[in-house]
């Protein structure tokens, strides 16, 4: 056997063992994720209740998408969301990180990071439970201490601006933990000669800020966007339990609409072709997000 | 600089410092007044649940909102059913990520950019959109409300596949030289060499697909019935509705009860939580 039968001979081998290894992983992709978006497509031109036959009825799920002035509400209510956590868990999660970043006590700093953590990691489910007794109007001792600095009592739950800003701030209490370590990981990889330069220079805070910490965590930024977007979008779990969408649709997002059109009334057709309304948006929202990233991220 | 000068910077500085500390006890307390509340309640009787000023010290020795508890629901079954669909797919996805990740990364094969890049993307397609179809799936093969039917479809992961192989590629390839040499199978390669040097990495691809699936409501809602499958979230949301405001003393106590074994957990996997964390938070 010559050298070039044996090479190929040998990438061949590890070609094989490449498909091998991937197998499992593909299987699942194919059967699990591919094979049901591909079913969700096709669900989505027919009317069907699991007990009838299914029955084609073209485009009049996309129609009544388009017309639905209730899923209009509830779209609303999701981007007002999605808008407001995102905002908040960059913006606090960033003051948190700047904050952590600079000369702590190690011990508080050990505190800081085990706090924050606390309720990322225990279940919405678990939080919201809590959060909807303390965020009781007459009972709650959110309005009770808020009442001690002189804040007039809130009608957080019941009523529709306070039930979507319960929403929020919950939410963004759960999660600002996990912004805060990627944002921390983010600084803690910019050099340090940096800002000594910058320093020397003589540039301000905000001018460091600016022109070395922004661009330099231009990339985390980036990668907590996409990320708190698409999982935004998805909320369903803190409306679910807080509030149950209540009062009236204030704050049920898209997700629980599916569910209820899917899963207590049965209209299988109807809840794909909303749920396809939601893959599109994250779609075409994150592709957007790429491409305009090219202008302000910056990688090194 | 004068001396009065210098006094003054000096009481800016410390001042300053003082302020930031304060804000962040601030934050500290309020991210930890809802557990030390939750933990009180579930030692109280009805009438103090609601008493404000809040009782913070509890009563421990007040257990009877978790006789109440247990005595309504199986919890301990719901606890039991959580652990074994959280293990069972962590263990899964541990072996199909680990072995995709390591072709990914290492072996060259036609097509394989592509379908990693196909992979990738499937981050972006939504649960909900899966799940209308894999819910008509599991009633034809007579699975649904089982177990498996929470477990299958989930045994991969892209985003697992993604985690380990970012991990893989910083491992240097000479390590593998001196094995191939010696004419190692790629699976002695990826069982002898890569795995054992990964174990960060596979802790924290572990501990964070446990929590998620520990977690999960929006599946097990879905596709359990019976209330022996239940999962320990869909558990207290059924409590909540059966029991409105009939009884905050038995749900904190469930809550405390569910909270309690993650937080301990916690405490000792911290540190790979946040390798894990910001190793997905890695560019590239």
């Amino acid at each position: 056997m010559d050298v070039k039968t044996k090479k190929s001979e040998i990438g061949r081998r590890e070609a094989l063992a490449g498909y091998l290894f991937i197998l499992p992983t593909m299987l699942g992709f194919l059967l699990f994720i591919i094979g049901p978006v591909i079913a969700a497509i096709i669900l989505s031109f027919y009317y069907w209740d699991l007990f009838t036959s299914p029955k084609f009825v073209g485009l009049d799920n996309y129609k009544a998408l388009l017309h639905s002035v209730r899923l209009f509400t509830i779209y609303k209510n999701t981007l007002i969301f999605v808008l407001g956590v995102v905002t908040l868990n960059m913006g606090g999660g960033l003051l948190i990180a700047l904050i952590v970043n600079r000369k702590l006590h190690a011990i508080f700093r050990y505190l800081l990071r085990t706090t924050y953590f606390f309720p990322m990691i225990t279940s919405v489910v678990a939080v919201a439970l809590v959060w909807n007794l303390l965020l009781n109007t007459d009972l709650g001792i959110v309005n009770y201490y808020l009442g001690k600095v002189g804040i007039p009592r809130i009608n957080w739950l019941l009523s529709s601006k306070g039930a979507k800003v319960s929403i929020i701030l919950v939410e963004v209490w759960k999660n600002i933990g996990f912004y805060m370590i990627v944002f921390l990981a983010g600084l803690q990889n910019i050099p340090r000669q940096f800002y000594e330069a910058a320093e020397i220079d003589g540039a301000s805070g905000l001018r460091r800020f600016f022109y070395i910490t922004f661009p330099m965590l231009s990339p985390t930024f980036f990668f907590l966007m996409i990320v708190g977007l698409i999982n935004a979008f998805q909320m369903f779990d803190m409306p679910y339990v807080l509030t149950k969408g209540g009062p009236g649709d204030a704050t049920r997002t898209t997700v629980m609409y599916i569910y209820e059109t899917g899963f207590r009334f049965f209209d299988l057709g109807y809840a794909a072709t909303v749920s396809i309304s939601l893959f599109v948006l994250i779609i075409v929202l994150t592709l957007l997000q790429f491409r305009i990233s090219k202008r302000w991220v910056f990688y090194r | 600089m004068s001396v009065k000068e210098f006094r003054r910077r000096k009481w800016l500085y410390f001042s300053g410092k003082i302020l930031l500390y304060l804000f962040l006890l601030f934050v500290v307390l309020v991210m930890v007044t809802p557990f030390v509340w939750m933990f009180s309640t579930s030692f109280g009787s009805v009438e103090t649940a609601f008493a404000l000023p809040p009782r913070w010290i509890p009563d421990l020795s007040n257990i009877r909102a978790y006789q109440q508890l247990l005595k309504s629901i199986p919890f301990f079954l719901y606890m039991w059913n959580s652990f074994k669909i959280a293990s069972l797919i962590t263990v899964g996805q541990l072996i199909t990520c680990s072995t995709a990740a390591y072709a990914f990364a290492r072996l060259r094969f036609r097509g394989r950019d592509f379908l990693f890049f196909l992979l990738l993307s499937s981050m972006m397609v939504p649960i909900q959109v899966t799940v209308v179809p894999l819910f008509i799936l599991m009633r034809r093969i007579h699975l649904y409300d089982t177990h498996a039917s929470l477990i299958l479809p989930v045994l991969i992961s892209a985003f697992g596949v993604f985690l380990l192989r970012q991990f893989f590629l910083t491992i240097p390839k000479e390590l593998e030289d001196a094995a191939r040499i010696d004419g190692a199978s790629h699976f002695t390669i990826y069982s002898r060499i890569i795995l054992p040097l990964s174990g960060p990495a596979l802790s924290a691809l572990a501990i964070l697909c446990f929590l998620y699936f520990w977690n999960e409501l929006f599946r097990p809602l879905i596709f359990l019935s019976s209330l022996d499958n239940f999962t320990i979230p869909v558990g207290l949301t059924m409590l909540r509705g059966q029991y409105d405001v009939g009884s905050p003393t038995r749900l904190m106590a469930a809550v405390t009860l569910a909270v309690i074994p993650v937080l301990v957990v916690f405490i000792f996997a911290q540190r790979y939580i946040i390798e894990g964390i910001t190793l997905t938070g890695l560019k590239e």
